[in-house]
């Protein structure tokens, strides 16, 4: 096919990003539209593809340049990958639409913005789709380097502040992808990730633990992982509103696309499965326990994302197969709810200086739409049916009920009071608070209003007829689980079966 | 008709009612008018057949059983009442639409529950109920942190206490369909047995307010506007006896574990005593309403938790009726409210007078509360004696004695503080009998009360059929008489009508010989012991009128429950103050963070891998 291809998820935006400043000199309003009609684009690329993987059953493999694998780059559209990297094009169009407006004070500003969110899109869809793990290293430097400069991008103490925490652990993360990278090449001779799944059991015992570790560590780091998480608060905190959505819809996920990759498909270690686990129930209890403590609403917001996340390891950790079911589902649920909190929220204190929660006392009154889907997106996001939420959640209590895993349930269900109790707070304090007068409402744009109902809209759809996507998750379980077949497809002829 | 139809009506017809109030407070209006025709209209002329739909592998199912039925029509009749008489009761409030569409939700959500075959749906419509009728108590915006989040809060633990057993079930089981789980219950282990049951018992004992669970009730019925409470009180809160019914009788009594029902049965029993105490020295009259609504619930549990076949059957005979009277009181209490503009004791006196229509309907449904005949509380405080004392319960019974014994202090507080008793000119000026909207419903549930009294085979015979689904078959009831287990039997005609007789003979000599006696009193006219009375000193009858008896009881009011969930709450909060503590702001110590991880890992990897 040559209108759609895998290749121009990642060329695309690439591209659009470098040229960007000149479509500016053309004419100003391009650097606006331009990458609206990419994030569309991309759309179509993945309803072709994906339609693809779905009539033929299996994953389409791309090879760079020629070269084959395990020699030459390739990108894999698995279900799987492709149900991520189409998450990622559809929220990257939302943010697209909710910002058109909100950049259009200074030129400036507008262009350094998109170029930007390109360079984002392009590194989360990559890192997402690449089948060759120093590849995927590189993604996640683009991921990690535009978003430095995106938390920093009111040029405030704050920002830079922020900014330069997430720099410091990035660096650590960077560090300790590459030795490990480095430590399998060492070994294996090879940075193909079917072929180090293939080989996987000739590496010494030693070594390989070690590579997993810092491998581990250095993919926590992006997947915010308690304790490697301490950036990510500031870092959703100080970032500019659409922006929060990027971290927790794109970016997030090519973060725990990463470690799923490493525990599911790279190695061959059962621990990791249950370190996975144990990560995920300390990262929940501690993020939605902070959350509880928050005053101000965007690390309110960052920490209840971090506790999602923390939901996603516990999901991919059971690693059984209606565990990963739920674990796409909660994916799906926190990329749309998330973003549709983060949109809302940023209006709701849009004028606030400390963003604190009390700041937007009575605004139900002053906004109501935008309080309403606030309001929505909590109902939505502690599982309240009918709303999305909610079959995530209970599709996750009973795979961790297949599992026997009783005392997790009520650790799930009793952090689930908690996120009501903080997430009601608010709701209950933006509509029957008395209004403190201290900060003017900013009505929101009619663009960012669309996007805001079109996500209310999809929760509320899906919570009634949850079947409508879900079918999407068993397949990109089905794909995700099936390493023998991920390594056949990928080396077709190097294939020697795997028992 | 499928039944789902029936639930989608009701949640489309709640948007639409929103959208109507939005355009025009009339077109509203009679959305909600028409609503409340034609709910009971369409539910006691339709014929039920069941539905399934299949929805991420699970296939719920639909249908009625007639033990639902029976709540359902409970649901039904209340909540069109209720509907009703919220037309004139809100008037003059704001935001109607938002309250008259989550009314409609709830009610929508309770229909859902009754019809729901399997757990997951019943859970989906309980959460729908719960989000709904929480929208309700907060939306007079009155403490909404302290009563709507701490009613969010308990019905959140106890709907996931519920959810916890519905997945657990579905792995001991293999399905959540809520016949195959009773059925399939014996083979659990019993750690299994103990372990779902109690999680189902949570979750319907938080909604249906037992004793240690209680402690939201008072404050959300308090603060939800009246009509609603009517329906929150009466018909709400028995979903969780719905729930504790199939629970206590399919699965202890019928599973051989009667120690559990022993357990409900006392956690009512403590529930009615305590909640009448502490309903006894309430000076807000919606708070005695609420405390005796908990009391009440007790007196269900306990016939539920015995389990024999006449105390289930009075547990439900009573729980049918304590929706009606409760029912009723709150619109009394509601009435009071939309006339006067209070709801204290201090407030208010004297009321007979301008508005006796309310004066009467109160009447009879306290009599029917307090169970003295010739109303139809009294054949359910029969039938629940009986039962207790055939089955050897005999401390329970001094319990029950005890608690419906100091429920007249109440009553009597009631009657008296709002209606009876001295009589402020000033404070009558104004008021006026409610509007023919607010009476009529009000009215028609009083004359049915009275009606069941005489008759009370016309609930019994809904209920002997519901107790078919609970499997007690053939249960043997009459239109207008009992018959205890001695063989003695009792006609309640006669009974009932020589009672009245005696009453309007007595009434008649009392008012004769009196009437000249008899002399308006206001709250200043008081024999003052030569001290000057101040115009803040308080002096209405009602105030503190039970002092004597607290003083008595007053050791045992210390202890409250809540205290010690506040402490709980609150020593949550400050241990995740500690966790907070972790983000310490400074990007050094995150670095020392991943080093830390980093070196723990590489010293624990020989055990963890």
């Amino acid at each position: 096919m040559v209108v759609a291809n895998p290749i121009l998820y990642v060329a695309l935006p690439l591209l659009v990003a470098f040229l960007l400043p000149l479509f500016g000199k053309i004419h100003k309003e391009l650097i606006r539209v331009v990458p609206g009609l990419l994030f569309m684009f991309l759309i179509f690329n993945t309803v072709v593809l994906f339609s693809e993987v779905t009539s033929t059953g299996k994953p389409i493999i791309t090879q760079i340049a020629g070269w084959a694998p395990p020699i030459g780059i390739n990108l894999v559209f698995s279900a799987f990958s492709g149900f991520i990297a189409g998450i990622i094009s559809i929220m990257g169009l939302l943010v697209w639409v909710y910002s058109y407006k909100f950049k259009k004070v200074e030129f400036d500003n507008s262009l350094k913005y998109f170029v930007l969110i390109m360079l984002v899109t392009a590194g989360s869809i990559g890192v997402v789709l690449t089948g060759d793990i120093f590849n995927l290293f590189v993604f996640l430097e683009i991921v990690a380097l535009s978003s430095y400069p995106l938390v920093a991008f009111y040029r405030g103490r704050d920002g830079a502040e922020a900014s330069f925490k997430y720099l410091i652990v990035g660096a650590f993360a960077s560090i300790a992808i590459l030795l490990g990278i480095v430590l399998i090449y060492s070994q294996l001779g090879t940075l193909n990730m079917a072929e180090i799944s293939l080989r996987i059991g000739e590496m010494p015992e030693k070594i390989k633990i070690t590579a997993f570790i810092l491998l581990f560590l250095g993919f926590g780091i992006e997947a915010e992982m308690f304790p490697l998480n301490g950036w990510a608060p500031d870092a959703y905190s100080q970032a500019p509103g659409p922006v929060g959505a990027v971290f927790a819809s794109m970016t997030a996920k090519a973060g725990i696309y990463t470690i799923i990759r490493l525990v599911f498909t790279l190695f061959d270690i059962d621990a990791g499965y249950q370190l996975l686990l144990g990560m995920g129930i300390i990262t929940l209890v501690v993020s939605e326990g902070i959350a509880l403590r928050q005053e101000k609403l965007k690390r309110m917001l960052a920490f209840s994302s971090l506790g999602q996340m923390g939901l996603l390891m516990i999901a991919f950790g059971i690693n059984t197969k209606a565990a990963v079911v739920a674990g796409m589902f909660i994916l799906f649920n926190h990329a749309v709810i998330k973003s549709l909190l983060f949109f809302s929220g940023s209006y709701l204190v849009y004028n606030s200086e400390n963003k604190n929660i009390k700041d937007l006392f009575g605004f139900g009154k002053k906004l109501p739409l935008t309080a309403f889907l606030f309001g929505l997106g909590a109902f939505a996001i502690v599982g309240l049916p009918p709303l999305s939420g909610f079959w995530a959640k209970l599709s996750l209590l009973m795979a961790s009920a297949d599992s026997n895993l009783i005392a997790l349930i009520a650790l799930i269900l009793i952090v689930s009071v908690v996120e009501i109790v903080y997430y009601f707070r608010v709701v209950n304090g933006l509509y029957f608070k008395k209004y403190t007068g201290e900060f003017e409402p900013h009505k929101p744009s009619w663009n960012a209003s669309l996007v805001m109902l079109i996500l209310a809209a999809v929760i509320v759809t899906v919570g009634l007829y949850p079947d409508l996507i879900y079918n999407y998750f068993v397949n990109a379980a089905d794909a995700l689980m099936d390493k023998a077949n991920y390594i056949q497809n990928v080396l077709p002829s190097n294939f020697v079966g795997l028992n | 008709m499928s039944n789902l139809v029936i639930i989608l009506a009701i949640f489309g017809w709640a948007i639409l009612t929103y959208l109507a109030f939005k355009i025009n407070k009339t077109l509203g209006n009679v959305f909600v008018g028409v609503l409340a025709l034609a709910l009971p209209a369409y539910f006691f002329t339709y014929t039920p057949s069941d539905y399934t739909v299949s929805v991420m592998g699970m296939s719920l199912q639909f249908g009625f059983t007639s033990f639902a039925s029976l709540f359902a029509m409970l649901v039904v009749v209340l909540s069109s009442f209720a509907l009703l008489y919220s037309i004139p009761y809100m008037n003059k409030k704001d935001r109607l639409g938002w309250f008259y569409m989550n009314f409609m939700f709830s009610v929508g959500g309770m229909m859902g529950i009754l019809m729901s075959k399997d757990l997951v749906s019943l859970f989906i419509f309980w959460e729908i109920m719960t989000w709904s009728s929480y929208l309700i108590v907060i939306y007079q915006g009155k403490k909404v942190n302290k009563v709507g989040l701490k009613y969010m809060i308990f019905s959140a633990i106890g709907a996931y206490a519920m959810l916890m057993a519905i997945v657990l079930i579905n792995k001991w089981s293999g399905n959540v369909n809520i016949e195959q789980f009773f059925a399939s219950f014996p083979n659990y282990s019993s750690a299994a047995k103990l372990l779902s049951s109690l999680l189902l018992l949570t979750g319907f004992g938080v909604k249906s307010a037992l004793m240690p669970l209680h402690v939201w009730a008072p404050g959300a019925y308090t603060k939800s506007p009246m009509s609603y409470t009517a329906v929150f009180s009466g018909a709400l809160s028995k979903m969780g006896i719905y729930g504790m019914a199939l629970v206590a009788v399919n699965l202890y009594v019928h599973s051989n574990m009667p120690i559990m029902g022993e357990v409900i049965a006392w956690a009512g029993a403590i529930t009615a005593v305590l909640a009448t105490f502490w309903a006894i020295f309430q000076n807000d009259i919606r708070k005695l309403l609420a405390y005796s609504s908990i009391g009440q619930l007790g007196y269900i549990a306990v016939g539920l938790g015995i389990g024999t076949e006449l105390s289930v059957f009075a547990g439900l005979y009573l729980a049918i009726l304590h929706g009606l009277f409760k029912g009723v009181l709150w619109m009394v209490v509601g009435a009071i409210e939309h006339r006067t503009g209070k709801t204290d004791f201090r407030d208010i006196s004297g009321l007979i007078k301008k508005m006796p229509f309310t004066f009467f309907v109160a009447l009879v449904a306290i009599i029917a509360l307090a169970g003295m005949p010739p109303l139809s509380g009294f054949v359910g405080k029969w039938m629940l004696y009986e039962s207790m004392i055939t089955s050897n319960h005999f401390i329970m019974v001094l319990f029950i004695f005890l608690s419906s014994t100091a429920a007249f202090l109440y009553c009597f507080h009631f009657l008296y503080g709002l209606f009876l008793g001295q009589q402020e000119d000033e404070f009558l000026k104004d008021v006026k009998e409610v509007p023919v909207l607010m009476m009529i419903p009000m009215g028609l549930i009083s004359l049915s009360l009275i009606a069941f009294g005489t008759f009370p085979g016309l609930i019994f015979k809904p209920i002997a059929q519901a107790m078919s689904t609970l499997g007690f078959e053939n249960v043997t009831w009459r239109m207008s008489s009992l018959t205890n287990a001695w063989g003695n039997s009792m006609f309640l005609k006669p009974a009932n009508f020589m009672f009245m007789a005696v009453f309007v003979f007595f009434l008649i000599i009392i008012t004769v010989v009196n009437h000249k006696k008899t002399k308006k009193v206001g709250t200043k006219d008081i024999a003052n012991g030569g001290e000057p009375i101040r115009d803040e000193d308080n002096l209405h009858y009602s105030v503190d009128i039970y002092r004597p008896f607290y003083r008595v009881i007053s050791p045992i009011m210390k202890y409250k429950v809540e205290t010690f969930y506040k402490r709980i709450s609150k020593g949550i909060e400050e241990f995740f103050q500690f966790f907070r503590r972790i983000y310490s702001g400074n990007g050094q110590t995150y670095a020392l963070y991943v080093v830390i991880f980093l070196t723990a890992l590489l010293i624990l990897s020989s055990t963890i891998f």
